[in-house]
């Protein structure tokens, strides 16, 4: 059960299997993007892919389904204008306007939860449709 | 990015039964007039030298250069007047709310100081003067009862304004801090236009009575009139002193404009009489003048500029022209890249030139109103809002005679089978009409709420698009339509179909703000994504060769796609027409021309990435 005092919550658990995965990202950089998937037989949050440290933006957006939901962690390297490296931790809450009501309702629901488990998250972003989710989006986010 | 290679721009707006007020600066050659929202600083010289300033909230009524040339001054129906940099990016200096109403007329003092603004207002507010950067007031303004229709500043100390109006009333005031000093009532009517000579030491006085008064500048009586023999025949709208002060120049509802010569006890006697030739209609009346160096600019209710040279009053003029109002769709001859044919929804269809710029207006016998456009090789096809189709051939820059065909109800979209123009297919509310030449050769009703439709170049397939944002295809054969496939991806109304020119895609666009591009033989699509716009896709056009595609949007964007590759490599065009974009055309391989609300045509070179 899981009342917190926020309005509602859907009573997902998280697999250990994605904290995991979320802290090798952010520890080890052991990987570019993971994105996780709510299974609703098993009622917890799944990772269902990760992405190489040598993937682009382009390759993570292409392994978003058009249709349905999903949350997305990604490491965006980016370099400022004092010339620094930096990288910032991006946690995205896809859901695309074609989803099915019953998807996004599970996925908002969900996110608070989920979020709280993920120390670490610089940037938070909700995309409904691709444009929101532009690589220049982000790139305006951590300016 | 890609960068403004030409601007086509826009007429002064006019009015039936009101004269409009230009102004220039004589230093840079410029001439300043408004349209719709916008301020337009023409270059006279080369009128392909054009900027436009869109940051005015209510339509612009009228615009001033400051005596030093650096700002520009200019006022709004709502009352506010807006100082701006003359050059580059045309920074705000300061906005004041001057009046409570229109305001019609704005004046620089000559040292640049003080600016005075007259209109509309309620009681007390009708004209204005006040401190240019800091907005005090520098005076009272009592004496006039209706709207104030035109007001002037002596150019030399000592310092006074002038102002007349509707109330047929010429008040003059003596300040700063300007106080009432006496009144006029010689006129019998609306007094239009008042104007001082450069030296100060005269004012004219111009109005719908036909009459011109001549007053002395510092004291204000009158010295005396324009000469009664050969007198313009209708009112006369506006009144523009030469740099000498020795002649004005009038112009008057009577489709003339005169030079007069002013002598130094101040009588006027006509020099020279000048016509413009025209059409002969309502269109002709003169409404606006400038004398600026040794351009003598005249502006007819159409919207037509005229330059006549002042040293060579003999010589017929330069005509300028362009749209005054929305330019609802472009179209690029094939046989001619470099000419642009552009139509409002007035009736009015212009010819640009690369390169040159205004060629000419179409006359048409029928002067419609216009909603769809389609141009052929050597036809255009019109539809207004009665129930007819105009065919009417068209050989360089003359129409021939039209053929008209009645389709029983009002058309929605039109297009034409590019190889064989003989067909074409018209959208009507509930159906389409086939038509082959001028005859209608069959009306269907489709049962669905038909939005768009494009037909195949060959003439072999339609594509049809309804309210609910279904793709219908169809097989033309003979006069029926057959239905083939029905495809659902989009999201609100389409409001725009159009085929590739290599006919091997076709693209969408609907009023939900997405595109897509299909491919035609296996009806997949081909790119999507395309949700860039911020609010309804207007128009669409393909590259010749059909690698790029180009949507325009209410949001004034106008986005270019590349078909190879995804949707978000895109090139945009942000703020390309205020008001929203309304027609795209490709010329060529890396020039895309656009049309907007704010009736211009722009074009833009895109660089290659």
């Amino acid at each position: 059960m899981s009342f917190t005092g926020e309005n509602v919550s859907s009573g997902m658990g998280l697999a250990e299997n994605s904290k995991s995965t979320y802290l090798e990202l952010q520890r080890m950089r052991a990987f570019r993007y993971v994105i996780f998937k709510i299974d609703e037989k098993k009622k917890e949050v799944v990772v269902e892919k990760t992405g190489d440290p040598s993937e682009s933006y382009d390759d993570f957006t292409a392994s978003l389904p058009e249709a349905d939901c999903r949350y997305a962690v990604y490491d965006f390297d980016f370099v400022t204008s004092e010339n620094c490296q930096k990288s910032k931790i991006f946690f995205i809450a896809w859901s695309p306007s074609v989803s099915r009501i019953r998807s996004k309702m599970l996925y908002a629901t969900s996110k608070a939860r989920f979020r709280r488990e993920l120390e670490g998250i610089h940037y938070e972003i909700q995309a409904t449709d691709p444009t929101e989710m532009d690589l220049e989006v982000i790139r305006e986010r951590a300016r | 990015m890609p960068e403004l290679a030409e601007t086509y721009a826009c007429v002064p707006s006019t009015e039936r039964g009101r004269g409009i007020l230009i102004s220039g600066d004589p230093k840079s050659n410029k001439v300043l007039y408004t349209n719709g929202r916008s301020v337009i600083i023409l270059d006279l010289i080369n009128p392909l030298n054009v900027s436009i300033y869109g940051e005015h909230a209510y339509p612009a009524t009228v615009a001033r250069f400051s005596p030093n040339g650096e700002w520009i001054a200019s006022a709004d129906v709502s009352g506010t007047v807006r100082i701006w940099g003359a050059h580059n990016d045309h920074v705000l200096k300061k906005e004041f709310k001057v009046l409570s109403g229109r305001i019609d007329d704005l004046q620089w003092s000559p040292d640049g100081l003080r600016i005075v603004a007259s209109g509309d207002g309620k009681g007390k507010s009708l004209v204005r003067a006040f401190m240019w950067d800091s907005g005090t007031n520098v005076g009272e303004f009592d004496g006039h009862s209706r709207r104030v229709l035109s007001c002037a500043f002596k150019p030399t100390r000592p310092f006074r304004i002038v102002t007349c109006g509707e109330d047929f009333l010429v008040n003059f005031y003596e300040g700063p801090p300007f106080k009432f000093k006496q009144s006029h009532r010689d006129h019998a009517n609306f007094v239009n236009c008042v104007r001082f000579s450069p030296d100060g030491s005269k004012f004219i006085t111009v109005s719908s009575d036909k009459k011109g008064i001549i007053f002395e500048g510092k004291s204000g009586e009158k010295i005396g009139e324009l000469s009664s023999e050969d007198p313009h025949k209708g009112s006369i709208y506006a009144v523009s002193w030469s740099p000498d002060g020795k002649q004005v120049l009038t112009v008057s509802a009577d489709k003339t404009a005169k030079v007069w010569d002013i002598s130094e006890d101040g009588s006027g006697k006509l020099k020279k009489t000048l016509t413009c030739s025209g059409s002969g209609g309502v269109d002709d009346m003169l409404v606006g003048c400038l004398w600026q160096n040794d351009h003598l600019v005249t502006i007819s209710l159409g919207g037509t500029i005229s330059l006549f040279s002042a040293s060579n009053l003999e010589n017929s003029p330069l005509q300028l022209s362009g749209h005054m109002k929305n330019i609802t769709s472009l179209a690029v001859l094939n046989s001619d890249p470099k000419c642009t044919l552009s139509s409002s929804y007035d009736g009015l269809i212009v010819k640009w030139v690369r390169g040159l710029g205004y060629s000419g207006k179409l006359q048409r016998k029928e002067n419609s109103q216009i909603k769809c456009f389609a141009a052929a090789e050597k036809e255009i096809v019109t539809s207004g809002f009665d129930n007819k189709i105009w065919r009417v051939s068209f050989h360089g820059d003359q129409f021939g005679d039209g053929d008209s065909v009645d389709i029983g109800s009002q058309p929605k979209d039109l297009s034409l089978a590019l190889l064989s123009p003989e067909l074409a297919l018209v959208t009507t509310d509930s159906g389409v009409v086939m038509l082959c030449g001028s005859k209608v050769v069959s009306t269907i009703n489709l049962g669905f709420a038909v939005t768009a439709s494009a037909v195949a170049p060959d003439g072999s397939e339609a594509v049809v698009g309804g309210q609910d944002g279904k793709l219908h295809i169809f097989c033309i054969t003979g006069d029926t339509l057959k239905e083939e496939a029905v495809l659902e991806k989009h999201r609100g109304a389409i409001t725009v179909i159009r085929y590739s020119p290599d006919f091997s895609m076709f693209a969408s666009g609907d009023a939900n703000r997405e595109a897509i591009v299909w491919d035609r033989v296996s009806r997949e699509v081909k790119l999507k994504n395309m949700l860039y716009h911020t609010a309804r896709i207007n128009c669409l056009a393909w590259s010749p060769n059909s690698s790029m595609v180009a949507t325009g949007s209410l949001d004034t964007c106008v986005i270019i796609y590349e078909v190879d590759k995804p949707a978000s490599s895109r090139i945009t065009i942000k703020g390309a027409h205020l008001g929203g974009v309304y027609g795209l055309a490709f010329t060529d391989e890396d020039s895309v021309v656009s049309s907007g609300e704010d009736a211009c045509v722009r074009v833009w070179k895109l660089t290659p990435q």
